[in-house]
């Protein structure tokens, strides 16, 4: 009896970081989604006039904050996932599991980065036109 | 001795390279020669935007031209850090940041309600069917192929299309518009200054897309108010022989299928409507100026002044008869 080597080690190790994985997707798809329902909810209001166009303003407003509070809990935890603190490093080139870990990290912190300007601009005609005109 | 003489000369090049490029700046169909309020908050933007990407060239060749001739040595990772972060990311985020509020800001003026006078325009191939609302009337004075508003008054322009997608521009006054079929969109203008100036179609509409020009007059209220006026008269009845002569051939030939003429039996809608066409500035959008040769050469072939247009050619048409037909049109003023 030989022991064979594992044949799903790999396998193993990765399924480990596919919930790292998903996860960097987070913050832009929280973007995504707040693009599309401020686009939806503006057309439906300003084509219909329902809802109202102050209500979904507000709403909107308010989903805007959500969505950066949201964008912001995942950029903290990605922070402390990517830990270059604790690590030293900001940079993580090789292909061990360890640098695999922490580059998912640093990836899910500048998308949330990124996914925060996103929502920041998609949200300002909101402030700055607040109507239909 | 060559260097020393071909540098005055370089020089003169150089310099007369940049008169010529500023000296494109003006005229009447400019938005960096602004006539208009809302042409002005556009040349500002654009100033502003030109002066920035001037500081930010500077900047980068400048930075370039420090760490390549000036301080020739590897920087610390802090530095660069420091020039990637800082010019890379917050930078721009802050520059785009500003130049997008500032933009939708400006967003909503081409909504602005309007003084009273509403003036519809609808793109046609390729020519610009319009219409004038004065405030509280409920029937159109309609014209074709030139606008005329009135200085310092705010006109509202409702625009569409007939067939495809035209786009209104008159850069001098103002933004530009998409006109679509089916669809109203709208433009709120302020010119300020009177003078003539010249729109053009921004959205290419088929073969005489570049053809596809609009005369803009801006004049003081009172000669505004005293035009329209006049506007909505009636045509003038011919005046001479010839005049006379001309208007019978109109008749026999049919044109009042596609046009219209107020005070005949001519009501035709497919083309533009004559009652003032000798009063306009120029025939057939912008494409000639007005006058009785430019109308009997437009009679006798449309197509060979612009391709494609949908005017049947009268080729059997005598000089005699043509001359006849342009001296009766050219005094519809």
């Amino acid at each position: 009896m030989t022991q064979e080597p594992h044949p799903h080690s790999d396998k193993h190790e990765f399924r480990a970081e596919a919930l790292s994985l998903w996860r960097i997707t987070f913050a832009p798809a929280t973007w995504a989604l707040h693009f599309v329902l401020c686009y939806a909810l503006v057309s439906l209001s300003c084509i219909h006039g329902t809802p109202p166009v102050a209500i979904t303003r507000s709403a909107l407003i308010l989903a805007t904050l959500a969505a950066l509070a949201v964008i912001a809990l995942l950029g903290w935890r990605s922070y402390r996932h990517w830990a270059p603190g604790r690590t030293g490093r900001l940079t993580h080139p090789y292909g061990t599991p360890e640098h695999r870990h922490h580059f998912l990290g640093h990836a899910a912190f500048l998308l949330a980065i990124i996914s925060a300007i996103g929502v920041v601009f998609v949200a300002l005609p909101l402030l700055v036109i607040g109507g239909c005109q | 001795m060559t260097d020393r003489g071909n540098l005055p000369r370089g020089r003169a090049a150089f310099w007369l390279v940049v008169s010529l490029a500023l000296a494109a700046c003006d005229g009447d169909q400019s938005a960096l020669d602004p006539a208009g309020e809302d042409a002005s908050v556009l040349a500002l933007l654009f100033w502003v935007m030109v002066a920035g990407a001037v500081v930010l060239f500077l900047m980068m060749n400048g930075l370039f031209f420090y760490f390549t001739r000036v301080k020739v040595r590897s920087q610390s990772r802090a530095v660069a850090r420091w020039l990637i972060v800082g010019g890379g990311i917050v930078l721009p985020v802050t520059v785009l940041g500003a130049l997008l509020t500032w933009g939708l800001t400006i967003l909503p003026d081409h909504r602005q309600a309007g003084d009273g006078l509403r003036i519809r325009v609808t793109g046609e191939q390729w020519w610009w069917r319009v219409e004038y609302w004065p405030e509280g009337s409920d029937t159109p004075i309609v014209s074709a192929n030139e606008l005329r508003f009135p200085a310092g008054r705010r006109t509202e322009l409702i625009l569409s299309s007939a067939h495809v997608i035209h786009s209104f521009w008159i850069p001098a006054l103002g933004g530009k518009m998409d006109m679509f079929p089916g669809r109203e969109t709208r433009l709120s203008l302020r010119p300020t200054e009177p003078g003539r100036y010249r729109g053009q179609c921004a959205e290419f509409c088929g073969t005489s897309h570049a053809w596809m020009a609009i005369e803009a007059q801006v004049m003081p209220p009172e000669a505004f108010a005293a035009w329209l006026g006049t506007e909505a008269r009636s045509a003038n009845l011919p005046a001479t022989a010839a005049a006379q002569a001309g208007m019978a051939l109109f008749n026999r030939e049919g044109c009042g299928a596609c046009h219209a003429i107020r005070g005949t039996p001519h009501v035709g809608r497919v083309g533009p409507d004559l009652t003032h066409v000798g009063g306009r500035a120029t025939l057939a959008a912008g494409r000639l100026p007005m006058s009785i040769e430019a109308l009997q050469a437009w009679i006798v072939q449309p197509d060979r002044l612009k391709p494609g247009a949908l005017m049947p050619a009268y080729p059997h048409l005598t000089r005699a008869e043509t001359l006849q037909l342009a001296t009766y049109l050219r005094g519809l003023e």
